[in-house]
């Protein structure tokens, strides 16, 4: 622009003088003079629009040696006045100038078209680093001995460069945050769209501003009926909930931030519902307004299950004291049974007896035989009906042992000659394989000969004529181990697990239904358990034979 | 001199059947079928022993010894219980009297006499 300026001001200076010379002589010279001074004062005005421009101004003569130069020139150019006036412009500052781009230009280009603007020059100086330069330049004519003067402006423009540069990539950062910026606020939509959560956000109105489809299908609501309204208002005003305004109105402005508040309703469109709310106050960006971000869990049916869980657990302690109070009646009423069971018990059994004792007299050869089996039948009975009364009080935990020192060796050989009976009846063979070194032990004495007497009469009960029973005893760390074996009828595996429920008997030509009570095994076990012993029966199969392991501490572990 | 012994029992089979065994076996037997006239008979024919039922129709067994052992007349004679109440709780409420024992039912006829007869002093 000051360039510009300068041209005008010569093209004036150039009219006046060519007028000049059509005019008279003296007039010529006056107006010459005149004009030179005219001219003088323009050069003079020039220079000090030279020197006083802050950018860097030089003029060069037809031959491109500098004619005069601008203040601010050498300051940017850290040259001094004495090596540039009169050089050429390419030799300037040990010849930093020699610029092939200028060259181009002042050689090339001004010649044909006497001006140029903005010519953006690149270059690496010595002095100053590398620089972008704006050149422009006028060729104009001179009055002053040269024929024409060329004025070249150098702007500086590294700075206004990196600036635009700066500009440039900041804007282009701007972009690329905006783009992310976008793509956030989209990746955030996208949630609020993916979870199965209801989701809505509001504005600080508390107008909806967005809602993700979740809302919609959940709430029964259409989204035109929905953005842009109060919360309140939605839905035919379901949503004006008082505990909802307290927590928008009053604890949201505070606290910013909420979690788990559980809201009851019940709505017109989906009845009564338990919600859980969690809210978010955010900022939406810089001046821009606040959103609330309410997320909606319905938690109706989970509390329900709650209450169903807790109701059935209530259920459960109520089935449980009733099956405790269940196991003591049936204990009761199984203690009463065998009561109420034993005196007419004592009729039949006593009577007969005196009758098969023929106390009264002599009986005939069949009525001894009735008799016997009305005694028999009536022990029978007895037996099934103690030992369902142990096993009832075992159950119930009633059982108590009354422990003593047991010379259990002994015990043994006195159960082994109370069955030596059964066992030539039968013509079996028992083999007795006592460790002579076994120690008392310290247990209840009628029920330890109670399961040494179930588990021999059960071996001789299902073993055959001929065949063998025997009984194992020997001492292992803090125990013994007792074994009642024989060769008999063995127990099937698939009926292994059935022995120990009760009443189970195996059916074998050897042993009649009548015989035995199907209690003596599960009921030797109960009590051998009641002592802390282990029991086991091991058996290869049917007809295999049966080995029935117990042990039995030497020292009771129970505190009775 | 024959034993004499006293049977309180409601039910008639039982008191026929222990009464039949002690007379086999020589003793006098006197017999009644509540409490309240056992303690009479007690009082009145002083037995080596009496035999009772813990279960009676106008009180227990248990009861009936108490009042027999504060009468001074009926206080030493020995108290066999007859029980079918096989329970520890049944035997709880009997273990306290003095000069007491119990036979379990159904009673074994063979030993009946012989259990009984512990009981007796001399």
């Amino acid at each position: 622009m000051k360039n510009n300026k300068l041209c005008k001001d010569r093209a004036g200076a150039r009219t006046v003088a060519e007028r000049g010379n059509v005019k008279k002589l003296h007039q010529e010279i006056e107006q010459r003079k005149n004009t030179e001074r005219v001219a003088q004062d323009a050069l003079n005005y020039a220079e000090s629009i030279i020197n006083t421009v802050r950018e860097s101004l030089i003029a060069l003569d037809q031959d491109l040696r500098v004619v005069s130069v601008s203040r601010s020139f050498y300051d940017v150019f850290k040259v001094k006045p004495e090596e540039t006036v009169g050089q050429l412009i390419y030799d300037l500052g040990n010849k930093q100038w020699n610029i092939p781009k200028l060259r181009e230009l002042l050689e090339t280009i001004l010649p044909q078209k006497t001006t140029f603007d903005n010519y953006e020059v690149e270059h690496d100086f010595t002095t100053i680093g590398r620089r972008i330069m704006l050149l422009n330049a006028r060729q104009i004519e001179r009055v002053l001995g040269k024929e024409r003067i060329i004025l070249l402006a150098i702007e500086d423009i590294t700075e206004r460069k990196e600036i635009e540069a700066g500009l440039e990539k900041t804007r282009k950062e701007l972009e690329v945050i905006k783009k992310s910026a976008d793509e956030v606020s989209e990746f955030a939509e996208s949630i609020i769209n993916t979870v199965r959560e209801p989701l809505i956000s509001l504005d600080q109105d508390l107008r909806v501003v967005s809602v993700s489809r979740s809302f919609y299908e959940f709430f029964k609501v259409k989204p035109e009926e929905t953005v842009g309204q109060l919360i309140y208002d939605l839905g035919n005003k379901q949503w004006n909930i008082p505990k909802l305004r307290e927590l928008l109105e009053t604890i949201l402005p505070q606290k910013t931030t909420f979690d788990n508040y559980e809201v009851e309703h019940d709505f017109t469109t989906i009845g009564r519902r338990i919600m859980l709310l969690n809210a978010r106050q955010i900022e939406r960006g810089a001046g821009k307004e606040r959103i609330i971000l309410l997320a909606i869990e319905d938690i109706t049916e989970r509390r329900e299950i709650e209450k169903g869980l807790e109701k059935a657990h209530e259920d459960l302690q109520e089935l449980a004291a009733e099956l405790k109070r269940t196991t003591r009646a049936k204990s009761e009423f199984l203690a009463n049974m065998s009561h109420e069971l034993r005196t007419p018990l004592n009729s039949i059994n006593g009577f007969s007896e005196i009758l098969y004792d023929e106390t009264f007299g002599p009986l005939n050869e069949k009525q001894k035989k009735y008799v016997t089996y009305v005694l028999t039948s009536g022990k029978h009975l007895l037996l099934l009906i103690n030992q369902i009364l142990d096993m009832s009080k075992v159950e119930a935990g009633k059982m108590k042992l009354a422990l003593s020192s047991l010379p259990i060796k002994s015990i043994l050989n006195d159960i082994s000659l109370l069955v030596a009976d059964m066992v030539s009846k039968k013509k079996l063979q028992m083999l007795l394989e006592i460790d002579e070194d076994l120690p008392n032990i310290e247990a209840d004495e009628l029920k330890v000969k109670e399961i040494l007497y179930n588990l021999l009469s059960n071996a001789v009960k299902f073993t055959p004529e001929g065949g063998k029973i025997g009984m194992k005893a020997k001492k292992s760390d803090s125990e013994i181990e007792i074994e009642v074996w024989d060769t008999g009828a063995g127990i099937a595996s698939e009926n292994m697990n059935k022995i120990f429920e009760g009443f189970f008997r195996v059916d074998t030509p050897y042993s009649r239904v009548t015989e035995g009570t199907g209690l003596g095994l599960p009921l030797s076990k109960k009590l051998v358990e009641l002592h802390g012993g282990k029991f086991s029966v091991v058996s290869d199969g049917l007809n295999k034979g049966t080995q029935v392991r117990f042990t039995l501490p030497v020292i009771s572990r129970k505190a009775v | 001199m024959k034993k004499r012994a006293l049977i309180i029992d409601d039910n008639e089979n039982n008191l026929m059947l222990e009464k039949d065994l002690l007379e086999v076996a020589g003793f006098e037997v006197f017999v009644a079928q509540d409490a309240s006239s056992g303690i009479a008979v007690a009082r009145k024919e002083k037995p080596d022993i009496i035999i009772m039922d813990i279960r009676l129709p106008d009180m227990r067994g248990s009861e009936a010894a108490v009042i027999l052992r504060r009468d001074k007349e009926t206080s030493d004679i020995p108290i066999v219980f007859v029980t079918a109440s096989v329970m520890a709780e049944g035997r709880e409420e009997i273990k306290d009297i003095a000069n007491s024992g119990f036979v379990g039912k159904p009673i074994n006829t063979r030993t009946f006499v012989a259990e009984i007869s512990k009981f007796i002093k001399g």
